[in-house]
């Protein structure tokens, strides 16, 4: 039951990884239509302001400082989402491939930079002594660094429904999402819930590098390369445009993998992808996506 | 297309130049060095071209074509080394398992169309590169890969006096791939390859099954990519999981971008020049002169993905149509001003 309980509840943590990239790739994608593969350079970004914050404060750090360098990470990732689409994304209105091909462009050039300046190598990341203790969940041992990704994810994921449940902009985003012409013909700006859409895509995925750097030890402009495609794995199996749908397709795919992992030794990557085909093949569209017009 | 009359002869003069330079004399490409690097570039040309094919003909974005490459690679390595099959026959069963996988993958992603195909694809390949990755059965080697066994090959292969005969499979293999290309295309599939690419609601309407023909095409560009995989395997002796890296399939496309999409040659060329590139770039930067730049700046320039990434984002915003676009524009004003 302790191995159940142990496996199950890592299984939510890589999940809430997983959903703080995959929130803003599913909304970016609903509203613009834009395949997003700077998103992993947005995660890269966050990860190394958010740990050069983190490192001035000494080698450890206390939870709200680590808290507080989370949030720089993630602003500084969102204010670069923000600049990327003001710069590029925005001049290649309506053409959605060559959008996605300058995403991986700016994917190149950001990995190279990274890399030159910082190389390639892991730097730890300066975590709460309080990460590497345990805590007592019926029987298990699980690791406090957990609770941390866990509960940053459902903030992230009320936050965000409050967003486009209460707001004017939210409001805005969520008529784009299910028909972007008709909000245009309306009179809307529908540009200013663009870039609303990828500051706060950006910061989750800011958020989710600072994440990403504790939970792989460290620092790199190489981390980012299996959450970006978990991440689209997630957005293709929750649903385009639907952040429930991200989070529940997260979670399922994190506890999955995990369980995966540990019956069927390192089967995890298999079993998802099996699990993707099989979503395509019933329903197309994701679990709680609509079906386009 | 623009077509000029004198363009097949002058494919007909470059290929026999490039196929005769080994052995006339005393010339950069008689020297082992050279003919591996073309060797390669000839590789990643014929392999662009595939992906042409793809993306510039036929209109799907995939970012799984790694995939099919590596499987070339590997089930020619699997099947060699376990002395199952000599290379000959190794090659055609892993062009035949590649175009099996091709049409599996295929049809589940093709029930996808645009970005989600895109990302389908992604993952399918990622998913692939893992397994590689893992060393199921102990036959992929894991991380590190498997070496080819060289005493079971044909011995012309070996050693590095011999490198010519790998230039002229690798020259062989890319002029077989813009053989097929060329037919495929210029056949009547590949007028609804176009098609679909332009308009796919017309060609539903005029009652041709389109998911059929988006099939046809994904898997006759997986088996060109799984013969191209054979040949790697000859001129990198060894399959490793970096062939079905999803970066593998970036450089593709950044190779058609910057080469230009559905001219054929402009991906070929795009291919040849971006391999070529990105090796003597590496040289480049090992010199001393460049040891003198500042980190801030040389860093990310002794890096090929930085200059070739800021290409990139250049020729999709100000030249879609890239390197052969150009040419054509070029002609298309000189025609135009003569005519006038």
């Amino acid at each position: 039951m302790e191995t159940f309980i142990l496996i199950g509840i890592t299984g939510i943590g890589l999940g809430a990884l997983y959903f703080l990239v995959a929130s803003g790739l599913s909304l970016i994608y609903g509203l613009m239509g834009v395949l997003n593969f700077a998103h992993g350079s947005f995660l890269t970004v966050g990860a190394f302001v958010g740990f050069w914050v983190a490192s001035k404060m000494g080698f450890e750090t206390t939870i709200p400082e680590f808290l507080l360098a989370m949030i720089i990470g993630g602003l500084a990732a969102g204010l670069f989402a923000l600049l990327i689409e003001q710069l590029l994304i925005t001049r290649l209105y309506e053409r959605h491939i060559d959008q996605a091909l300058v995403t991986v462009g700016v994917s190149l050039v950001v990995g190279a930079v990274l890399g030159g300046w910082f190389g390639n190598d892991l730097r730890m990341f300066p975590t709460p002594m309080w990460f590497l203790t345990a805590i007592d969940i019926g029987g298990a041992q699980i690791p406090a660094d957990r609770v941390i990704y866990i509960s940053t994810a459902i903030l992230l994921l009320i936050g965000n429904w409050a967003l486009l449940k209460f707001t004017r902009i939210g409001l805005i985003i969520r008529a784009g999402v299910e028909n972007r012409h008709m909000v245009d013909a309306l009179g809307i700006n529908v540009r200013k819930a663009f870039s609303t859409v990828f500051f706060l895509g950006g910061f989750a995925a800011g958020v989710g590098g600072v994440l990403v750097s504790v939970y792989s030890n460290g620092v790199s402009p190489l981390i980012a390369g299996s959450y970006l495609i978990y991440g689209f794995i997630v957005v293709v199996i929750g649903g385009m445009g639907s952040v429930p749908g991200s989070f529940l397709a997260a979670m399922l795919i994190g506890i999955i993998k995990q369980f995966a992992n540990y019956y069927a030794t390192g089967l995890g990557d298999f079993v998802v992808v099996i699990l993707l085909a099989v979503v395509l093949l019933i329903r197309p569209q994701g679990l709680l996506g609509k079906v386009r017009a | 297309m623009l077509r000029w009359k004198y363009s097949r002869p002058l494919l007909g003069v470059v290929m026999a130049l490039l196929a005769l330079a080994p052995i006339l004399g005393d010339n950069p490409l008689s020297r082992p060095g050279l003919q591996q690097t073309m060797a390669v570039a000839f590789i990643w040309g014929g392999l662009a071209l595939t992906y042409d094919l793809l993306f510039g003909f036929t209109g799907l974005l995939s970012f799984g074509h790694a995939l099919y490459f590596a499987t070339g690679v590997y089930v020619t390595c699997i099947l060699i080394n376990h002395e199952v099959v000599s290379w000959w026959l190794a090659s055609l069963i892993a062009i035949a398992v590649s175009a099996l996988l091709a049409l599996l993958v295929g049809a589940a992603s093709l029930r996808t169309t645009g970005i989600t195909f895109a990302m389908v694809t992604l993952a399918f390949g990622e998913a692939g590169h893992v397994i590689l990755e893992r060393n199921f059965f102990n036959l992929t080697g894991g991380e590190n890969g498997i070496a080819l066994n060289a005493n079971l090959i044909p011995q012309f292969w070996i050693s590095v006096v011999n490198t010519k005969y790998i230039y002229w499979t690798a020259l062989a293999a890319m002029a077989l791939t813009y053989a097929v290309i060329w037919w495929v295309t210029e056949s009547s599939a590949g007028r609804v390859f176009a098609a679909l690419r332009d308009n796919e609601l017309r060609v539903q309407v005029l009652g041709l099954n389109t998911q059929r023909f988006k099939l046809l095409a994904f898997v006759i560009s997986a088996a060109l990519a799984a013969l191209l995989g054979d040949v790697m395997l000859l001129a990198a002796g060894s399959a490793a999981p970096r062939f079905a890296d999803a970066g593998v399939t970036i450089s593709l496309l950044l190779m058609v971008v910057l080469g230009g999409a559905v001219t054929r040659w402009g991906a070929v060329i795009g291919g040849i020049i971006y391999s070529v590139a990105t090796t003597r770039m590496q040289d480049l930067t090992q010199q001393e002169f460049f040891k003198t730049i500042p980190k801030l700046i040389g860093g990310p320039i002794a890096e090929p993905a930085f200059v070739l990434g800021l290409l990139f984002i250049f020729v999709v915003m100000f030249a879609p149509g890239g390197l052969s676009g150009a040419y054509y524009k070029l002609r298309l004003r000189a025609i135009t001003k003569k005519s006038q």
